[in-house]
Formats: structure tokens, sequence, C-alpha cells
């Protein structure tokens, strides 16, 4: 079901593991167990394709029978086949619901549940009297109840035998928890599902029925006692074809309509940015020293313009911040695999703010321009306002960049923000030659259309290079 | 033998010997060029060391670039080496152009920066990119995650320079930018060419200096991770 080649991976200078080889088969619960520091979690993410390799790769089998390059060290991804995945830091956002959670880790592989098996399962976690409730408001066991069934309840929904990758699941769990859990694994690996779990668990290693020990990075392998299985989990459910991103956009819409940090965040600097940019234009005389062919006074007006929205799109977004809490990052980077942060960096980015805000900046900037030169502008004003769109996708695909480290609260983003200037430039541009000439659809060096699409392609170039560069 | 610190601590002597030197010959030595053809002909002498200063950060950010290349391909040691080292001295000697160039633009052009300038805007953009380097690796824990995210920044940094290149090239087309130099007509009066050449020197000296100290700094660096962690594991046992 999952093999494992030649692996190697290294943390800093540390080789953590090495030349490390494993095969999992139907119906076994592999226990990964050593030191501190000694690699259990490296190879459990390993395993997930969430870990760079230095050598060697991952494969997993396909329900089809085919193995599947999940990762390699010559930059090959994919994403996983269905896969229940507990990371050591739950993985989970405090803004999401306890059956949010749920659902997002079984409908993320197209599985749909029925609403009984939703409420068997919280149940028999003690978690369903909790299943509106926020993560957030939970106990730190009861997150981590949560956290272990969302590895397990894919699998356990699955028709085809699947794996779930489990790092400390026994860690933090009451003895009440921590004997379900026994019960499920044992079950999962009598209907053939496979386990790979690292603990230190004593009781769960002599439960399993293979024991791989880690040490100075090579691996010993000992058969365990295994275990029947006592649960009663719910039936498979029927699968459709799953729609990761869709998920993804969902979950992200859901988090924004609970809690709107991001537009509050992105609308504050904004508006703070119009109110100044009015203050400030209410000094100048704007038609004395606008020239028509120096453009002075209109290049001006165009940057105060497109300031507040070019201002929102390039904000830290907020789902880049709710990525970071607990790991929930690396979770959804293992569920999406290659496609992660492609579709983070537009689905964070600021889409629906741009437009408008350029249109509220004209009508309150605008008031000493000509009636003639307004209506141009108002014709064709929604254009820099679309690029301002790619912008923003392409500061996202940034801030997701600099959030791959592990302490990004303490880096300056802005340094590499400063590269969207240009694109900024040549939408003020645009606009300003808008303003003093008119709208034209020539493609010639300095036409607005050609400034807009020169801006637009800068945007996109940066996006790509920060968002396919880490990748490979 | 000298010693790899001896080595590093005379070539950074020689080099700060010779970029004062630089400045001083710059300063009183080397003519005054014409007054007709420069607004700021004065102001002109900065160039000895910005010049220098430019020739020196585009080593250090190609020290970068190529340390990055290999610690993404081949994850070498002595490639994320040349990814430190170069983020630091491409800051150091980055900073240098981007101060100078605008009391030198404030001068001649009348305007600190001029957003039409592809030289001074690349510059600017990878000096912005080896200040987030230093200030990350200070700050982020070490570990191949870290060096895989802050070599794809190099690498990023790199990919800029035609994205400016592009965006200058075009915006200049309706706003004709201001040439700093353009002295391959009339020739370089041979003073000037004396003074230059010391200079460009004397900051090669610098950074070669600076470069074996700062690998130097990396190296036991290292080794004292390593002790840590074998005290780590006398600990635990």
């Amino acid at each position: 079901m999952l093999r494992i080649s030649d692996l190697e991976v290294h943390r800093g200078n540390r080789v953590v593991l090495s030349g490390l080889e494993l095969y999992v088969s139907s119906g076994d619960i592999l226990a990964l167990e050593g030191k501190n520091g000694s690699g259990k979690t490296s190879l459990i993410e390993a395993c997930a394709g969430i870990l760079p390799l230095t050598q060697g790769k991952v494969e997993w089998m396909t329900p089809s029978g085919e193995w599947l390059t999940v990762r390699d060290s010559e930059g090959r991804r994919s994403r996983p086949p269905l896969m229940g995945l507990t990371l050591q830091s739950d993985g989970i956002c405090g803004e999401e619901t306890v059956e949010e959670r749920l659902m997002t880790s079984i409908e993320i592989f197209g599985l749909k549940p029925t609403e009984v098996a939703i409420t068997e399962m919280l149940s028999e976690w003690g978690l369903d009297h909790r299943r509106e409730d926020r993560v957030s408001q939970l106990s730190g066991g009861l997150t981590r109840r949560l956290s272990v069934l969302s590895g397990l309840a894919p699998v356990a929904l699955s028709e085809t035998p699947s794996v779930s990758l489990l790092d400390e699941p026994s860690e933090g769990l009451d003895s009440a928890a921590r004997l379900t859990l026994s019960n499920w694994i044992g079950e999962l690996s009598s209907r053939g599902h496979a386990i790979v779990m690292a603990t230190h668990d004593q009781e769960l290693i002599s439960e399993s029925t293979r024991i791989i020990s880690i040490q100075s990075g090579s691996i010993s392998e000992t058969a365990g006692e295994g275990r029947t299985g006592l649960a009663e989990l719910p039936s498979a459910c029927p699968k459709v074809e799953p729609s990761p991103i869709l998920t993804l956009a969902g979950w992200a819409f859901r988090m924004e309509k609970r809690n709107p940090v991001d537009t509050i965040g992105r609308l504050t600097p904004a508006i703070l940015a119009l109110l100044l940019s009015y203050t400030i234009l209410g000094g100048i005389d704007i038609p004395r020293t606008a020239s028509m062919s120096t453009h002075i006074g209109y290049d001006l007006v165009a940057a105060l313009v497109l300031a507040p929205a070019f201002i929102s799109a390039v904000v830290s977004p907020a789902l880049v911040r709710r990525l970071s809490e607990e790991d929930c990052g690396r979770w959804w980077a293992a569920m999406l695999g290659p496609m992660a942060r492609p579709a983070n960096s537009v689905i964070s980015a600021s889409i629906l703010l741009p437009i408008p805000l350029t249109y509220i900046s004209w009508f309150v900037l605008s008031g000493s321009i000509p009636e003639e030169t307004s209506d141009e502008v108002l014709k064709w004003l929604w254009l820099p306002a679309l690029v301002i769109i790619d912008v923003s996708c392409a500061a996202s695909a940034l801030h997701l960049l600099v959030s791959d480290l592990r302490r990004s609260s303490a880096v300056a983003a802005s340094l590499l923000l400063a590269v969207l200037v240009w694109p900024f430039i040549e939408l003020m541009d645009a606009l300003s030659v808008i303003m003093t000439s008119g709208m034209s659809l020539d493609l010639e060096i300095g036409s607005p259309l050609s400034s807009c699409i020169l801006a637009s392609l800068t945007a996109v170039m940066v996006w790509a290079v920060a968002v396919f560069l880490p990748e490979y | 033998m000298p010693s790899q610190r001896d080595v590093g601590f005379t070539l950074t002597f020689l080099g700060i010997i010779g970029a004062v030197a630089t400045l001083i010959l710059g300063l009183y030595w080397a003519p005054l060029v014409d007054p007709g053809s420069w607004n700021a002909p004065e102001a002109y002498r900065i160039l000895y060391w910005h010049v220098p200063f430019a020739w020196s950060s585009f080593l250090a950010f190609s020290m970068l670039f190529v340390g990055a290349i290999s610690w993404y391909r081949n994850r070498t040691d002595w490639g994320w080496r040349w990814v430190s080292t170069g983020s630091d001295l491409g800051l150091l000697f980055g900073l240098g152009v981007v101060t100078s160039g605008p009391i030198w633009g404030s001068a001649e052009w009348g305007v600190p920066w001029d957003w039409g300038d592809l030289r001074l805007n690349t510059f600017a953009l990878l000096t912005a990119v080896a200040f987030f380097l230093v200030l990350s690796k200070k700050s982020q824990p070490d570990g191949q995650d870290t060096r895989d995210t802050l070599a794809a920044i190099g690498l990023f940094g790199f990919a800029l320079v035609p994205i400016t290149a592009v965006a200058t090239t075009w915006y200049q087309e309706r706003h004709p930018g201001v040439v700093i130099v353009n002295s391959e007509e009339s020739g370089l009066d041979p003073q000037i060419f004396s003074v230059l050449v010391i200079g460009f020197v004397s900051f090669l000296i610098l950074f070669v200096g600076l470069a074996i100290l700062t690998d130097l700094v990396q190296r036991m660096e290292s080794k004292l991770e390593q002790r840590l962690r074998e005290i780590d594991e006398e600990v635990a046992n």
C-alpha cells in the first residue's frame, strides 16, 4: 500500500533518516519508536509527501493497483490517494468547528458520509456535544481527540484498503479515548487498512503488528502482538470524484464568513489610505497643476486613486495566518499535494475588493477632475482595478513563501513585496494616460492597455516564481 | 601555511586600506570632470566608491545565486554557505550602492531616485532580498526546510532581475531616464581610470577577505552546533 525506497531526509546539517527502505501492507499496524529527534515525525511527514527528500522516493498504491510517486528527491510530487493524517501538532485551525473539521478530512477525498455516520463517530469519541463549537474553544485533550479521529475517519469510511498516518496519536488522550483509539486501530487493521504511527506509548507499540525502531537514521524491525478489532465502525460510504481545491475554497470561505478578519484587515488600511489621499488632494488644485504633456498632477491623482486597492491587495492574507496555526497548512499541503501552493495563493488573494475600492476611491478623489475626463475614467477604471487582483495573487504567493519558514512572524515579508511596486507604477501610468488622453485599445508602448497588460504580466511572473520555485 | 583566519583578516585589512586610499585619491587627486557636461561635477567623486560597491555586490549576488542553485539541486553544504556569505556580503555592498547612488542622484539629477533606472532598481530589490535573507537566517531555526525556503527566495531575487529589466525598459519608453555615465565615446581620463582600478582591486580584496571570514564563522557555528547536539545526547543518556 505504501513503499519507501532509499529514503534520506536531512534536518539542517543532520541526517535524520538515511537509506531507509519500508513497505507497508494491507492490515499492518506499524509502530515507529525511537528517542526524541530520532526521525519518527520526519518519516510520517515524508510518507505524507510534506517533507522534501534529499534522496529516495515515497510511493503509494492507488485503488487501481498502480504505484504513484507522491514525492521523490528529483522534485516530482503527486497528491496521495485516500489517506488519514494526524500531525503531531493537530494541524487544525482554531476557527473551524468540530463537525467542519471532521467533514473536511473526509470530503476532501470525495467521500460522502451520512449524518448518522458522522454523529456515531463524534459520539464514540466524546465530541458530539461539542460538534458546533469552534476548535479554539476545546481543551487540548478534546482537540487531540478530534485530530486523531480526523486521521482515522476517512480510512474507516473507505471501501478500499487505505493507510492512516498518525503522529503521537495517544499523546494528550485520557484513558477512555486511548482505549477507543486502540479499538479503532485494531478494527481498521482487521478490515484490511494499514496504520503507520509514531509513538512512545508502550501499550500501542505492543498492540502493533510490526515495530520499527529508528536509531541514528536507520531502522530495525521486530514483530508485535497485534490487536483484533473491538470497535463498531461506521460502514463505508459512497465516493464521488474528489475536488480538493473546491474543498479548500469552501473551507476558506466558511472561516472568513465566521470571522471576517481578512476583509476587515484589508479594508482598514485601504480606508485610511483613501482618507489620507483625500486630505492630500484637498490641498492641491489639480486642474492648475495638471499638464497634458507631462502628466504631472494626473500621475498623482492616479497613484492616489489606485493606492487604497493596492494596499488592500498586498496585506498579509488571513488565510496564510490560519494555515500557520498548529501546522494547519502542513495538513492541507499533504491533502492537496503539489496544488496546495497555487490554490492557496489564489484563494487567499483579495479578489472582491479591488474593483469596488478603486471606484469608491475615484468617486471620493475625483472632485476637481473635469466631467468629460471623469466619464471616460469611469468607463475604463475596472481595467487597472482588475489587474490589482493579479497583484494580490502575487502578494499572497509571496506571503505564502514567507510562511513556509518555521518562525514566519520573525521575518519582514515587505522586503520581498517591494517588487510589486512595478505593476503599481505601470497601472498608475495607464490611469494617468486615460485621464489625459482617453482610453485607447492600441498595443503600442505606453498605451493604457499595454501598460495594464505589462502590469498583469509582471504580477503573474512574480506569482509563478513564488509559487513554483519552492516546489522544485 | 597561514590559517584561513589569518588570510581572511589580512585581506580584509588590506581591502579597507585600499578603500580608504581610493576615497582619498578620489577626493583630492582625481581631476574634476567637465562642468559643462555634468550638473554636479564635484559630486561625481562618490562614484569612486559607488562603482566598486556595485561591482562587489554583483559578485556577492552571483555567489548567492550559485549557492542557491547548488543547495537546491544537490543540498550541498558549500552551497548553503555560499547562500549565507552571498546574502551577508550582498547586503553590505548592496547598501553601499543604494545609499551612495541616491546621494549622487540628488546632486546630479535633482532627485534621489529614478524609477526608470534599471541598475538602481535592480540593486535595490536584490539588496532587499539579501536583507530579508540575513534577517531570516538569524531568526529561523536551522533546518532543511528553512534552507529550502531561503534558497528559493535567493533564486526569487534573481528572477526579479529580468522582471525589473522588462518593467524599467518599458517604463523608460514613456519617462526617459538619465543615463549615469556614458564615457565610452570620450574615454576616461588616465587619473580617473587609475583611481577606479585601485577602487576595484581594493573592494575585490575586501570582498574576498570578508567572504573568507564569513565562511569561517559559518563553519565554526556549524561545529558549535554539532558539539551542542553531542552534549544534548550525552545529557539525555
